[in-house]
């Protein structure tokens, strides 16, 4: 079964939990306490990933660090759509990489706001949340006129791809790092849309599209 | 700057399906949501319960859902309609969420705070909105920094920020999000494909932006205005009793349609404003025209804010009310009306409601069924009626799909045997409302207690008390809270003597069916001879109906 | 973000937890913030606790697993006994920061209504919505409130049972910002596990919640005992950083109390008796 290093609070593999869902697959969650344990700074995670960094996904012999490539690997091999990963489409996924890209900033910027402020770590959150401002002014901008051109999603025109999945997380949990969202309209339209994807589930810090699902 | 006006604060396209959005002006946090029958609800964006916004709850279409304990507002009148904590009470205070004016036009939705209605704003017909553009920057100072700018095509913007030029033209409009918070909204007229002269001007404004953020940025940014939310009735601050009172409201009939045998449909729609919020179950005193005074359950599913509808069977021996809204009642015709009141609520915290519905009993029923079907909860209805021409809202129950069962001219014997099989098993969480005449209500009462289901599970509603009264009884009341003593002698009701000390609940039918005058009993033992109260509240001896219940005991004390 | 607003005498003179023992390893100082007002601590290498806000020393207390210092003139900690039974696990399940005031913190630790909305499939599920009748009193003379005979219906009510049923909660709120709820422990269906949310208010919009538990488990893992716990906190978040106003505010009409917020009603009143500001938005006299 494939096996996923997790951390519960972590966007980084909450993106890989909501594609393994979507996917339907079964798969082990190894809890890895990065907090408050530090645990992904212990011998023990090093030697599963050096880089002491969440999430890392074993699948049979092959072993996978960085979200990204992850949601690479699954949707290539797992979605029989070809949607999530459209590997035919040299423009469409220079595109899906242009987005992962940004959802790295995210990582940098929203992200480490949000660690900044809720577990205590030692960033700059003034200066994370300006970064995150930039990028959110980005996203929301590309989404308005997506919607005008008629499509819901970031990369491709009738269907959510890998990018959407990871962009969704941090900007959903931007409140936790005191980066609001309330002038980014299209982005909040978005994420109510990824909240609808079939098989779409959820994380601590982030509501169902439906109550009390 | 923006006085006495309407103000754009969210353009058509930002209230997608099912959306709730988040604006702002002037400080005032605003939550926007579109219902499905294209209502657009400028509210305050704060739940009234504990303050949590209403932009991260959830737009069902027909009312907003608070994510915090799952309270929920009707669309357009923002009632609140259900309380999920204390599923078995009504709200019967009017916990209202504060709602502003609005209107739709040029593809923008606006509203304003002043207390009457101002002009409204001049737009050329059609013409496509922009994407807004927020800034950190005073609102004056945005409306001075963009007057006499020229977006290419357009010519410079005069300090009205309309321009005129080849491309078309152009109206921008500033909101006054806050002290140091403003939003670029705009319409364009052009012969230009759309798009690319949207993100033309998308990059004219945001080219803007920065020029404005950078003169910005060499003052203070000013103080956010403060926020100061309303306070809530005093009535809302103080723990909920129940309360009713007797304001009338003035309504049109708007269509009055027979939609069974013997049977109409009233729409009821406003003077002017809003009708308070309803809750599935609910009943209105109708006024009528001849003095006397009914009570009639709304049919409304909740979202259906817009009137209320209400249905009435000719009673053949109707003492002037059913004959007097069938015979002399038309459109176009005025009544008074009081609020809603909720006698006969429905809890939403059960795995499975079994409705039973006997003729025009189905009238509470069907709105209590939009209800469940709404919530996603699990119910069947089962219509008792004599014949196919006597069952009425005929697309009301077609909207049930296969949680309706009809049960078509079955004889006393049959009905019960019908009864009998869905009631056999009582369930865990599961409830059963009951409305109907009365001999098929006491049938009903007496299968299930015999089913053994418990009391507290099985709700009624008689249209009326058809049992005699017995006024033969003299004894003295007493009033806990008002320190009076009163004599109740025979042939007199103890709220005829409540009424005339001037210490008298709200009362409205007046024969034991609607709960309506219901006082609590701190010691007595009442002689109840109403059919509202259930074998076991009766049992238990601390309510009483005023209006028709007496004391076997010398004296009762009331909390009144 | 965090305003230095002076704090009323009754939020000043009490203790304050600034971190999880754990945590603090010997000679490496670290820093946190209690009223705006940056603290720093150390274990020193002969094992002795020191806190400063850079002037002058601040009084030390190690309680509950937690470092605990005052900028006032603290009494007494208020008595978790089941702290110190021998066959329970104490665990720090961690300390997380939130952007709103430390009062609107416990009054949403105090909270049953929003188990099945916030909660969902943990503590409560829908359609199990009500809150029945409980009883709230004041005890020890005014100093502390406790909320009894609490019952709100859970899925998978304990470790044995697959069906939901109603669990009993007690709550005590004993300081304005600290808070320890009891409820019938999976193992032992006899006794009650204590669950405490500690806040540290480090502004007046603004805390950190230490989480302690005192449990009798010993089946599961700190680990997973943390990871639970976060997970509920971390449920809770959005929810507390989406009030307006940020501050909890102790107007009788501010907002619309139900039966059901009876706990918070009298929370509400007892700051307003000892003329607590900080963090609140008082009633105007």
């Amino acid at each position: 079964m494939i096996k996923l290093y997790d951390f519960d609070l972590s966007g980084n593999c909450y993106k890989v939990r909501l594609l393994l869902g979507i996917l339907g697959l079964e798969f082990e969650r190894k809890n890895v306490d990065f907090f408050p344990g530090f645990k992904h700074r212990a011998a023990e995670f090093l030697a599963v990933n050096p880089l002491g960094q969440l999430p890392v996904l074993e699948d049979g012999d092959l072993s996978l660090r960085d979200s990204h490539a992850i949601l690479v690997y699954l949707a290539s091999k797992y979605d029989g759509s070809g949607r999530w990963y459209p590997t035919g489409d040299a423009a469409l996924l220079g595109e899906i990489q242009q987005w992962l890209s940004l959802a790295e900033g995210l990582t940098a910027t929203a992200s480490a706001a949000r660690l900044a402020e809720g577990m205590d770590f030692d960033f700059d959150a003034e200066a994370a949340r300006k970064g995150a401002y930039r990028l959110f002014d980005v996203l929301d901008e590309h989404l308005w006129f997506r919607e005008r051109e008629g499509s819901d999603w970031i990369c491709a025109p009738a269907h959510p791809t890998i990018a959407d999945l990871a962009c969704f997380p941090y900007v959903m949990l931007s409140e936790e790092g005191g980066v609001s969202r309330e002038d980014y309209p299209a982005i909040r339209r978005w994420t109510d849309r990824v909240k609808r994807i079939p098989g779409f589930s959820v994380m601590p810090g982030i509501f169902p599209a439906q109550l009390g699902s | 700057m923006h006085d006495k006006t309407w103000v754009p604060v969210a353009n058509s396209t930002d209230l997608a399906p099912h959306h709730v959005f988040q604006g702002r002006l002037m400080g005032q946090e605003l939550a926007i949501w579109r219902a499905d029958d294209g209502h657009v609800n400028v509210w305050e964006n704060r739940c009234l319960h504990r303050g949590v916004r209403l932009s991260i709850g959830i737009n069902t279409g027909s009312e907003l859902v608070c994510q915090y304990h799952g309270w929920r507002y009707a669309n357009r009148n923002a009632g609140c309609t259900y309380i999920p904590a204390h599923p078995a009470d009504a709200p019967a205070r009017t916990i209202c969420s504060k709602t502003w004016p609005v209107i739709e036009t040029g593809g923008l939705i606006w509203t304003h705070f002043e207390d009457r209605d101002p002009p409204l704003p001049e737009l050329p017909e059609g013409g496509a909105a922009l994407r807004p553009l927020p800034l950190a920057a005073a609102p004056e100072m945005v409306r001075e920094s963009l007057a006499g700018l020229a977006p290419e095509g357009f010519g410079p913007l005069d300090e009205t920020l309309q321009a005129r030029g080849p491309a078309g033209s152009l109206h921008l409009m500033v909101q006054p999000a806050d002290a140091g918070r403003a939003v670029i909204r705009g319409i364009v007229q052009s012969d230009e494909p759309e798009l690319a002269l949207l993100r033309r001007l998308n990059l004219f404004l945001r080219s803007a932006r920065d020029q404005i953020l950078a003169q910005a940025a060499l003052t203070p940014a000013p103080e956010p205005i403060p926020h100061r939310p309303e306070r809530v009735s005093e009535e809302l601050a103080e723990m909920p009793e129940m309360v009713s009172g007797p304001a009338r409201l003035r309504v049109q009939v708007a269509k009055k349609e027979l939609v069974a045998k013997d049977i109409v449909a009233l729409e009821l729609e406003p003077l002017r404003g809003a009708l308070p919020a309803s809750q599935p179950g609910a009943h209105i005193d109708v006024a009528l025209p001849n003095g006397l005074l009914r009570q009639y359950s709304l049919v409304n599913a909740p979202g259906e804010t817009g009137r209320y509808v209400i249905g009435v069977k000719r009673e053949p021996e109707s003492t002037g009310g059913s004959a007097a809204i069938h015979d002399s009642l038309a459109e176009g015709d005025l009544l008074a009306i009081s609020e809603p009141r909720n006698n006969f609520t429905l809890r939403r915290d059960v795995e499975e409601t079994i409705l039973v519905a006997g003729g025009i009993g189905v009238t509470p029923l069907l709105s209590m069924a939009a209800a469940l079907k709404d919530d996603g909860l699990p119910f069947r209805l089962h219509y008792f009626a004599g014949s196919e021409e006597q069952i009425a809202f005929g697309e009301r129950l077609a909207a049930l799909g296969d949680r309706l069962v009809n049960y078509i001219g079955l004889d006393p014997e049959k009905t019960a045997l019908a009864l009998k099989g869905i009631l056999k098993s009582p369930a865990p969480h599961a409830q059963v409302y009951v409305c109907g005449p009365a001999p098929m209500l006491d049938v009903t009462r007496a299968t299930a207690a015999e089913a053994g289901w418990p009391d507290a599970a099985v709700h009624f509603e008689y249209f009326a008390n058809t049992r005699e009264i017995d006024t033969s009884s003299s004894f003295r009341i007493e009033l806990a809270r008002s320190a009076v003593t009163l004599e109740v002698p025979a042939g007199r009701s103890i709220l005829s003597v409540l009424q005339e000390a001037g210490v008298a609940p709200p009362s409205s039918c007046c024969q034991g069916a609607c709960g309506t005058c219901m006082a609590r009993v701190i010691e007595g033992e009442p002689d109840h001879q109403d059919v509202y109260l259930s074998e076991a509240e009766k049992a238990a001896g601390d309510k009483i109906l005023t209006c028709v219940s007496r004391a076997k005991s010398d004296r009762l004390i009331l909390d009144l | 973000m965090n305003t230095m607003t002076q704090p009323d005498p009754f939020m000043l003179n009490q203790w304050y937890p600034i971190a999880s023992l754990q945590e603090i390893l010997p000679g490496q100082p670290r820093a946190t913030k209690l009223f705006g007002q940056r603290i720093s601590y150390e274990r020193n290498v002969a094992g002795a606790l020191q806190v400063s806000d850079g002037s002058r020393a601040l009084p030390v207390l190690e309680q509950y697993g937690c470092l605990w210092t005052s900028l006032g003139e603290p009494d007494e900690l208020f008595d978790v006994p089941e702290y110190a039974e021998p066959d329970r696990r104490n665990v720090n399940a961690g300390s997380v920061g939130v952007q709103v005031s430390a009062q609107r913190g416990i009054e949403n630790f105090l909270d049953m209504g929003h188990f099945p909305y916030v909660h969902t499939g943990i503590l409560g599920a829908l359609p199990h919505t009500e809150v029945k009748e409980y009883n709230v009193e004041m005890i020890r003379d005014g100093r502390e409130i406790i909320a009894t005979e609490c019952l709100f219906y859970q899925p998978m009510a304990s470790t044995v049972s697959t069906s939901g049923a109603d669990v009993e909660y007690i709550y005590r709120v004993p300081h304005p910002t600290c808070s320890v709820l009891y409820k019938s422990s999976p193992m032992d269906e006899k006794r009650l596990d204590a669950i405490a949310l500690f806040g540290q208010p480090t502004g007046e919009e603004t805390f950190r919640g230490h989480m302690v538990l005192s449990i009798l488990d010993d089946v599961n893992t700190d680990d997973f005992i943390s990871y639970f716990q976060l997970h509920i906190f971390g449920q809770d978040k959005p929810i507390l950083e989406n009030q307006m106003p940020k501050r909890l505010p102790l107007d009788p009409r501010a907002e619309t109390p139900i039966r059901a917020d009876k706990t918070s009603i009298m929370y509400r009143r007892w700051l307003t008796g000892h003329g607590v500001t900080y963090g609140t938005i008082p009633a105007a006299a």
